[in-house]
């Protein structure tokens, strides 16, 4: 497989990355998995996880009996709660322990410490995690490698990173070398106890830095997959050769607008539901990607359980600049309205400047807006973002667990993570609701209920998802299948050969 | 005669001396060139990832903290024991990479050297002998297209050309994933590896993976060593001791390669000093454009993250391999032509 995304570091504690996960969901086992083309975890490293209580703040699985790491040494429950402390107590920069806060303790200034109390383990295939507030989303958080992978407690250090050359895990593939940047080279594992068997016993992972080289790569079958991050130009081109099979799943990573309410100007109401009106997804789509992205109407892509097509349902599918030009004159408002649009150049991609462009067009061109494009690297970026030098700015997410909630809880929570000053109450309550309950009804009723209190206030505006695209030769099996939300790449179900 | 024999040794000491002096100009310049760009490296690098009191922490641990004067002495003291520090973003010693990736590295400049003065002198050589000829026309056309065309952009046409032409030749990388897997590491220079093995089949994968980059880069100088050899053999031939060959009756081929080529080569080893910097440079693009796993890429990559130290190390290490092959190049020079100890 040929892919151009980079690993941060082999050890969950030190990486909270695509290019990390890819290769730690191979080397390790967690506790749940998610099987491809579903939503629904089940079990890994342990034989059954269930909720022991009805208001989701105790959570207890049971490990297969005989686990053992590839270096032979027994896993049991004391491992699981060693991970999960140690990624905790560690706190990586690069890590994703913030993941992990249910089952932390929570200090005065954010951070997350270890809760010895929190983690119980009555005997070795026992584990009891006593949550600090009722979260149905943990059970996701245990399949994510960088959250919930199993290390060996008498390998990995308690409070600093392994070095990539001494990891070692349970998983379906044992790393056999790994050179950063170049090439990991994994074995089947055959001690493997799990529902992903491995089904080829050598895998190779080759680096690329440019997404040219990954397409030169396949075309030239130096690779067998080619699997993120293809441009959108190249997969048009790519669909147009007889020689690889292009396949297309669901997609997770969205991109999206958001408003800045503390500004003047978004802090009418009236001003980002016209926006919201004129927007045409699919030109955006189109112009800017190729056809290669879809339009999303909804900050929950579709594939997730609870997703709606609300601003849809609230702004109609074309654009309406009609409806746009009366909701500003109802409001009182002169047009045009001066918009500063803001976007990074190239930490999204090429077609991240080609998408503000297109949107800048659309609402230049409906006469009721005056978009001023205004961008940054990166670090700046996300620095003059939060201090308010856009009305609007471009991001995009990727999940990590396979839930609504994902998509939900870290945007509209008391301004979430770009603190964008979007404060409801029936948001936070409804989140709240969700979060405490494992009934799948009352969670998809609020998910709902969340989506269309967001399409009226517009605190920030959907336009595209991306499918989950891998290119492969003609005599590869399984690629198409492990294309999903999860965004995972099942190693251990892809084969070779008829 | 005992005062020349007596010069070569204290012509080799000189410069052995120079060394030094160069070798500490390069680091300061370089060390005042990272410091000059604008910005903190470690917010640069990591900063929209980490709380305030992280960047706070992770820039004492470099040193950034320090007065200016106490980082360009830890700087220098450091490159003196081999210690270049550690990368900002993934905190990998720099030494490290420069072991893991240097061979790569070594092994593409080599060959591109080895492919350019193959391919570079001797037709320098012709050129210069038959002077205005169409072959002279036609040589020298080649290498001011060699030397002009961009090295990214010859890269990418062999590419396309292989992927349509010769398909299935190896476009990309040091070798097939199965070689990388079963040849053991020794020297880090992967062909060598594979001859030290006795892998027959690793060894061509490695030479055919090599092809393509070495010819690219090589090209980027073969154009300037055809040039300066043609002109070189073009003013040897018509200096006085080619005439009084030429007068003792000595074969005219004798008298080219022999007498004036010979002669002719001084300043063309002067110049490889100085292609060696072209070199490293080119490599950078090479690597880039074939996906070569060698310290140019890695440089790149530390770019574009704003690795500063990361950089730093590299571009260290660059300088110093140039300052010392500039001066080998000195000596080499010496023994040759006994006329440059004077």
């Amino acid at each position: 497989m040929g892919t151009t995304d980079s690993v941060t570091a082999l050890d969950p504690a030190g990486s909270y990355d695509l290019g990390s996960s890819t290769l730690q969901y191979a080397m390790y086992q967690q506790l749940l998995t998610v099987p491809p083309g579903t939503t629904k975890p089940e079990g890994d490293a342990a034989q059954s996880c269930e909720y022991t209580d009805a208001s989701a703040e105790t959570f207890q699985c049971t490990l297969r009996d005989g686990l053992t790491f590839s270096n032979g040494d027994a896993l049991t429950s004391s491992d699981v709660k060693f991970s999960i402390e140690r990624n905790i107590g560690i706190a990586d920069p690069d890590g994703a322990s913030g993941l992990l806060a249910s089952v932390a303790k929570v200090n005065k200034d954010g951070t997350l410490s270890v809760d010895p109390n929190a983690i119980e383990t009555p005997d070795d295939t026992t584990v009891i995690f006593h949550l600090n507030k009722p979260d149905a989303t943990f059970q996701f958080v245990l399949t994510h490698a960088s959250a919930g992978s199993i290390v060996d407690e008498e390998v990995f250090p308690k409070d600093s990173i392994l070095p990539d050359s001494e990891a070692v895990g349970s998983g379906p593939f044992i790393m056999s070398d790994y050179q950063k940047d170049e090439q990991a080279s994994m074995e089947a594992n055959p001690d493997y106890q799990g529902p992903r068997t491995p089904q080829s016993p050598l895998v190779f992972v080759k680096y690329y830095p440019e997404a040219s080289n990954l397409k030169v790569a396949i075309q030239n079958n130096e690779v067998d997959v080619a699997w993120r991050a293809l441009s959108p130009t190249d997969i048009a081109d790519l669909k147009k050769d007889d020689s690889v099979n292009v396949y297309s799943g669901a997609g997770a990573e969205i991109r999206y607008f958001v408003w800045r309410l503390q500004n003047q100007t978004p802090s009418q109401l009236a001003v980002r539901q016209a926006v919201a009106y004129l927007i045409d997804r699919q030109a955006i789509a189109d112009r800017a990607y190729s056809g290669t992205v879809e339009p999303l109407y909804s900050i929950v892509p579709p594939s997730f359980p609870g997703s709606t097509e609300a601003f849809k349902d609230v702004y109609g599918a074309a654009p309406d600049k009609a409806a746009a030009a009366k909701v500003l004159n109802d409001a009182g408002i002169d047009t045009p309205v001066d918009i500063t649009l803001g976007y990074t150049p190239t930490h999204y991609g090429p077609n991240a400047v080609d998408e503000a462009t297109e949107l800048q067009r659309q609402l230049n061109a409906s006469g009721l807006f005056n978009v001023e494009l205004k961008s940054a690297e990166w670090e700046q970026y996300q620095t003059l973002y939060q201090q308010g030098a856009y009305d609007l700015f471009q991001l995009g997410w990727f999940p990590d667990f396979v839930d609504a909630d994902n998509y939900l809880s870290p945007f509209f929570v008391n301004g979430g993570f770009f603190d964008n000053g979007f404060t409801n109450k029936q948001v936070n309550d409804l989140v709240a609701k969700e979060q405490g309950s494992t009934e799948a009804p009352v969670r998809e009723n609020a998910f709902r209920g969340i989506q269309k209190i967001v399409a009226q206030q517009v605190p920030l505006i959907p336009s595209w998802i991306g499918p989950n695209v891998a290119v492969s030769g003609p005599d590869m099996n399984g690629v198409q299948e492990t294309l999903d939300a999860a965004f995972i790449f099942r190693f251990w179900d892809v084969t070779k050969g008829s | 005669m005992a005062a020349q024999s007596g010069s070569l040794p204290r012509y080799i000491v000189q410069r052995l001396l120079l060394l030094i002096p160069m070798v500490w100009l390069t680091l300061t310049l370089v060390f005042l060139l990272m410091r000059v760009a604008p910005g903190d490296p470690v917010t640069a690098s990591v900063g929209g990832r980490l709380p305030p009191q992280a960047l706070e922490a992770r820039r004492e641990a470099l040193g950034l903290n320090e007065p200016l004067i106490k980082q360009y002495w830890d700087y220098l003291s450091g490159v003196l024991q081999g210690d270049l520090g550690k990368t900002i973003t993934d905190n990998t010693p720099i030494t490290d990479i420069i072991k893991d990736n240097g061979g790569a590295t070594l092994e593409l400049t080599v060959a591109a050297m080895l492919f350019a003065l193959v391919i570079g002198l001797p037709l320098g050589l012709l050129a210069g002998r038959y002077r205005d000829t169409p072959a002279d026309g036609g040589i020298r056309m080649f290498g001011i297209v060699t030397y002009a065309a961009p090295v990214f952009f010859v890269g990418i046409l062999f590419q396309l050309l292989f992927l349509n032409v010769f398909s299935g030749w190896p476009l990309l990388g040091q070798s097939t994933p199965i070689t990388e897997f079963t040849v053991p590491t020794r020297t880090h220079i992967l062909l060598l590896d594979a001859m030290i093995a006795g892998d027959g089949s690793a060894t061509v994968d490695v030479l055919k993976h090599l092809m393509l980059p070495a010819i690219t880069l090589g090209l980027l100088i073969c154009g300037i060593l055809i040039r300066l050899t043609r002109v070189n053999v073009l003013q040897t031939l018509q200096a006085d001791y080619v005439e009084a060959a030429r007068a003792r009756g000595i074969p005219e081929r004798k008298v080219v390669t022999a007498h004036a080529f010979r002669n002719a080569l001084v300043p063309v080893i002067t110049i490889i000093g100085l292609l060696v910097a072209l070199l490293l440079g080119g490599a950078v693009l090479t690597e880039q454009t074939y996906a070569w796993p060698g310290l140019g890429s890695q440089l790149i990559t530390y770019i574009n993250q704003r690795d500063y130290a990361a950089v730093q190390g590299i571009i260290t290490l660059f300088a110093i391999v140039v300052v010392v092959i500039s001066i080998l190049i000195d000596i080499i020079n010496a023994l040759i032509d006994p006329r440059v100890r004077y």
